[in-house]
């Protein structure tokens, strides 16, 4: 494995969000897969890390959870994003593309 | 984080995790890692520890779930309070006398509050009881307290049916009535009521139903409401009581209903002028007042209550009532003109007179809790210097002032925490002290419990005690100042302001516990006075009660069973004399009459006098001393000339100079009634209350008069026990349906009367000790722990060649000047507070130079044991050992 990028402070809540939000309800492990496959296996994260990541979402309000049966038949915790959660991913998603826009302007060829 | 996610964390159990759940979780997550790493082709083994290494540390996301999980700061506090506990433990003598002391302050403060709550707070048992009111009809001219002057029953009846302010009204009266079984024969307490006066007192039966206007008419008021306990200890509970009779002077009354428990008006502190005898009332049977009786203007036997309208004030009710009685007035025969109107409140009446009484007792217990309070902040104070060295390594790592703050309180409020479920076991013990000490005079103390309010008192005291002990020491403890802390090398550590805050403490119990000693001394001291007055009779002598019922129809009746019961009580083997008296002293009765004296210039027709009769051998029964003349002879009886005995204030105020013997008076206000002649004066005698001085008295023979019912006495060498059971003997003989009520000697009767004196006195006293004992042992731990401080210093004195004796003196200086600080101000507080002592005290002035001087006296000896002991260690220390440590 290549050289991995550490997540930016903050940003893994959306990433979840963003990853509920267009997967439907999944598991953790689903979930921390999920992350990883789309970051194409460069992103320095600990599978457990979504754990308590995923209890403060919850306790926000942006998912809801329930007890039931993973793809090989075994009891696990599916989450899911929430009407209020896709909100916050709406206005998340803005105060990203403003954050990265104006990144992006500092570090483009000056004209 | 927001309101919403933090109330989130705190309260809803979606929102958390238990460790089985978090356990599942992971697991589950592990294995399904593992299975697709065993896929991908890993042997079992690689891919379990492929599949750790991705999850990344199991037992640190555990505990950032777990952390994630709970609510905020509670980790910190719990910390804390994990703390505070080790702290606790390992300074046991610390903590046990530091919540021995609260406890002690938090116990007795709650079960003083509890009587309150019983006394005070809670409302009476009858609907809005704040709106009911007595009537009253004062005659102006004559002197008499208001409450004498109950309404006539025409006047009554005017004002009822004239009124606009009343909802309803009622009359009722009080009486004693002998109810009998097939075994025995009791005195119950009784109200005679119309049909309004269960509506007006808005009480609802807990069976059958209440006394109605129908039981008040002729033939049909043979039937009776009976109390809860009547239902108990007759009836015991049963239903079919509702189907039953009971025996009331002879004869039979359906019973109609049962009152719920709560249930007994009127009791003995429900009317200013009760009877007595009643303690609570058991029987309520139908007033059934006779056309006549009804129409009598000018005889007031029976109380009036009213219900005030809904916003009706007992102003705009005094008035338009004295309007309507100005205008009765006129109707009253001449010579008893100017019947005015007075309102009393029900509630006010009852329970108004035990008001100061508690709210003393809740001061005074609450002065004892600060100075418990004081004792607390010391000790914390002091563990605090001791600890001062951890609180500069606390700093010097980063501790905020805050925090610290935070911590010590937490450690306050642990210590309060345990010695609020002490003392509130402590109270329960209290509790069951005082209403064993009950006095007997204040309403519905013995419902006194723990209730929730109580409880809830209790926790509000815990806080505020928390904050009082614990502010001052966590404010100067944190106070640190790290350069001291590191310059004085790390091993001590200086605390400033420390010991001013303690001496003002120790300053402060001492002033608390003077005024508290002057209090008790005073009361100690009226008291004692109270117990060595002359009251005019013998407390040997037993006394009961005994009232006839209507058949004993004419005076020839009553008269020979009086005879007859004292010949058969003379015939008792060992008993010396007996006698009757109509009213006996110090039981709350009494009757006066209009007097005129022969001769006398000062004469008015209002002049009132008490006026008594009673039979030969009375006095001599009482021990009541014969000054000159004679007592009632057997000649002194119907048709032989009318003849009077006085007391002495009676002579001295009509006759002064001269012999009241051979003089004429006239009794009744009727300017045709036959002259009496005086034929003895005897010596006063102690008649309403032991506290007030004797009013002239008359006394006639009570054969040439009448009496429905009398006390009897009896003196005798038998033993009280043995003498009761004779006279229930005798009695039976005579009459067997007639109870011998209220036996008891005069002693006892003297016991009961100043009961309530007593409890207050005692519990008085026995906080000043209380709180005298912590402030002593407070001022001890400023010394010990002043001296333990000053080691180095001392030995270096005792080596530079100080006496013995002059360090032993700077101590005990050191100690007196906090003491003396503390006695100015309570002696200060005690001159600004006493009055409110005045009412309560007997012969003593509240500025009593005695007590004045002996509280401070006792208080400076008590300081000067507490100094001894720290002084004579102080003085014996090792200077070669103390500069060795140094």
């Amino acid at each position: 494995m290549g050289e991995k990028t550490e997540l930016l402070q903050g940003t893994l809540d959306t990433l979840m969000l963003k990853t509920l939000a267009s997967m439907g309800p999944l598991h953790g492990y689903g979930l921390a897969r999920r992350i990883e496959q789309v970051s194409g296996n460069t992103l320095a994260l600990n599978q457990g890390t979504v754990y308590p990541a995923l209890l403060r979402l919850e306790q926000r309000g942006w998912i809801r959870s329930d007890w039931g049966k993973s793809e090989n038949n075994r009891r696990a915790r599916f989450y899911a994003i929430t009407p209020r959660g896709r909100r916050q991913l709406i206005r998340a998603t803005e105060g990203w593309q403003r954050i990265a826009a104006i990144m992006g302007r500092f570090f483009e060829p000056q004209q | 984080m927001s309101l919403r996610a933090l109330f989130a964390r705190l309260f809803s159990r979606r929102n958390r995790r238990s460790d089985v759940d978090i356990h599942d979780e992971f697991s589950a997550h592990l294995e399904m890692a593992a299975a697709e790493l065993r896929a991908q082709g890993m042997s079992a083994e690689a891919a379990e520890r492929e599949a750790r290494l991705r999850f990344g540390g199991l037992t640190q996301q555990q505990e950032a779930y777990r952390v994630q999980s709970r609510p905020p700061l509670i980790d910190s506090v719990v910390a804390d309070l994990r703390y505070a506990a080790r702290q606790l433990r390992r300074n046991p003598g610390f903590a046990t006398v530091a919540i021995v002391t609260l406890a002690l302050g938090i116990g007795a403060t709650t079960a003083i509050y509890s009587l309150v709550q019983a006394v005070l707070l809670r409302s009476l048992p009858y609907g809005h009881a704040e709106q009911l009111v007595y009537l009253y009809t004062p005659i102006a001219h004559i002197d008499q307290p208001v409450e004498v002057f109950t309404p006539s029953d025409a006047d009554a009846f005017d004002i009822r049916r004239l009124n606009h302010s009343f909802s309803s009204m009622a009359l009722f009266g009080q009486e004693t009535d002998n109810l009998s079984t097939s075994q025995s024969v009791q005195r119950v307490g009784s109200a005679t009521v119309d049909g309004n006066f269960f509506s007006t007192l808005e009480a609802a039966p807990a069976l059958g139903r209440v006394i109605n206007a129908v039981d008040n008419r002729p033939g049909h008021q043979h039937v009776a409401v009976i109390s809860h306990s009547l239902w108990h200890s007759l009836f015991a509970d049963r239903p079919d009581v509702l189907d039953r009779f009971i025996t009331l002077n002879g004869s039979a009354y359906h019973i109609v209903g049962v009152m719920p428990r709560e249930f007994q008006y009127p009791t003995n502190n429900d009317l200013p002028y009760g009877n007595s005898g009643v303690g609570t009332t058991n029987v309520w049977i139908p007033l059934a007042l006779t056309p006549q009786q009804a129409a009598d203007r000018d005889n007031d036997s029976l109380n009036t209550i009213a219900r005030l309208k809904p916003g009706v004030s007992r102003e705009v009710a005094l008035s338009e009532m004295s309007a309507i009685m100005r205008r009765l007035d006129t109707l009253h025969s001449a010579e008893l003109r100017g019947w005015g109107a007075a309102i009393r409140s029900l509630p006010e009446t009852t329970i108004g007179n035990a008001r100061p009484l508690l709210w003393l007792l809740l001061g005074a217990v609450c002065a004892v809790l600060l100075v418990a309070c004081g004792n607390a902040a010391n000790l914390l104070l002091a563990r605090a210097a001791a600890r001062s060295h951890e609180f500069g390594v606390r700093a010097t790592l980063g501790a905020g002032r805050l925090r610290v703050m935070r911590q010590l309180l937490t450690e306050s409020l642990l210590l309060g925490g345990i010695a609020g479920v002490a003392g509130i076991i402590l109270a329960w013990f209290f509790l069951r002290l005082l209403l064993h000490l009950d006095p007997g005079d204040i309403p519905r103390l013995q419902e006194a419990s723990l209730d929730l309010w109580v409880l809830l008192f209790a926790a509000a005291l815990v806080v505020v005690t928390c904050l009082l002990f614990g502010t001052l020491p966590a404010i100067s403890t944190s106070r640190i100042h790290l350069i001291d802390t590191l310059k004085s090398g790390g091993t001590r550590g200086t605390v400033s302001g420390q010991n001013r805050g303690r001496s003002l403490l120790i300053a402060g119990q001492v002033g608390l516990v003077v005024l508290l000693l002057a209090g008790a001394g005073l009361l100690i001291r009226s008291y004692t006075k109270l117990m060595s007055v002359k009251t005019g009779f013998a407390p040997s002598t037993v006394t009961f009660n005994v009232a006839l019922d209507a058949r004993y129809g004419t005076t020839q009746q009553r008269l020979s069973f009086f005879r007859g019961l004292l010949e058969k009580l003379a015939g008792i083997p060992g008993v010396r004399a007996s006698g009757a008296v109509n009213f006996l002293p110090l039981s709350n009765s009494g009757s006066m009459t209009f007097l005129w004296v022969d001769g006398y210039r000062d004469n008015n027709k209002d002049q009132l006098v008490e006026d008594d009769r009673v039979t030969q051998q009375y006095f001599s029964t009482m021990d009541t001393p014969l000054f000159a003349g004679r007592f009632f002879a057997d000649a002194d009886r119907a048709g032989s000339p009318p003849v009077v005995i006085v007391n002495q204030s009676f002579a001295k105020q009509y006759f002064p100079g001269q012999s009241a013997l051979g003089h004429r008076l006239r009794t009744g206000g009727h300017p045709n009634s036959p002259w009496e002649t005086i034929v003895g004066v005897v010596g006063d005698v102690r008649g309403t209350r032991l506290e007030d001085t004797p009013a002239p008295q008359l006394y006639s023979p009570l054969w040439q008069g009448d009496a429905a019912g009398a006390f009897v006495a009896t003196r005798s060498s038998l033993p009280p026990e043995m003498l009761v059971a004779s006279i229930r003997a005798a009695l039976r003989a005579v009459d067997p349906t007639i109870a011998a009520a209220n036996i008891q000697t005069m002693g006892q009767a003297i016991a009961v009367s100043t009961s309530r004196r007593r409890f207050q006195t005692t519990l008085l006293s026995l906080f000043a000790g209380i709180a005298l004992l912590l402030a002593v042992v407070g001022l001890y731990g400023v010394l010990a722990y002043s001296v333990r401080q000053r080691v180095p210093e001392i030995g270096v004195r005792i080596a530079l060649g100080a006496s013995r004796a002059r360090v032993i003196s700077m101590v005990v200086r050191q100690g007196l000047r906090l003491v003396l600080i503390g006695l100015a101000l309570g002696l200060a507080a005690a001159f600004l507070l006493v009055r409110f002592l005045a009412g309560a005290l007997y012969g003593v002035s509240p500025y009593d130079p005695w007590t004045f001087a002996a509280a401070p006296a006792l208080v400076l000896l008590a300081a000067l044991i507490a100094c001894s002991a720290p002084a004579w260690r102080a003085a014996h220390i090792d200077p070669i050992e103390a500069l060795r440590s140094e």
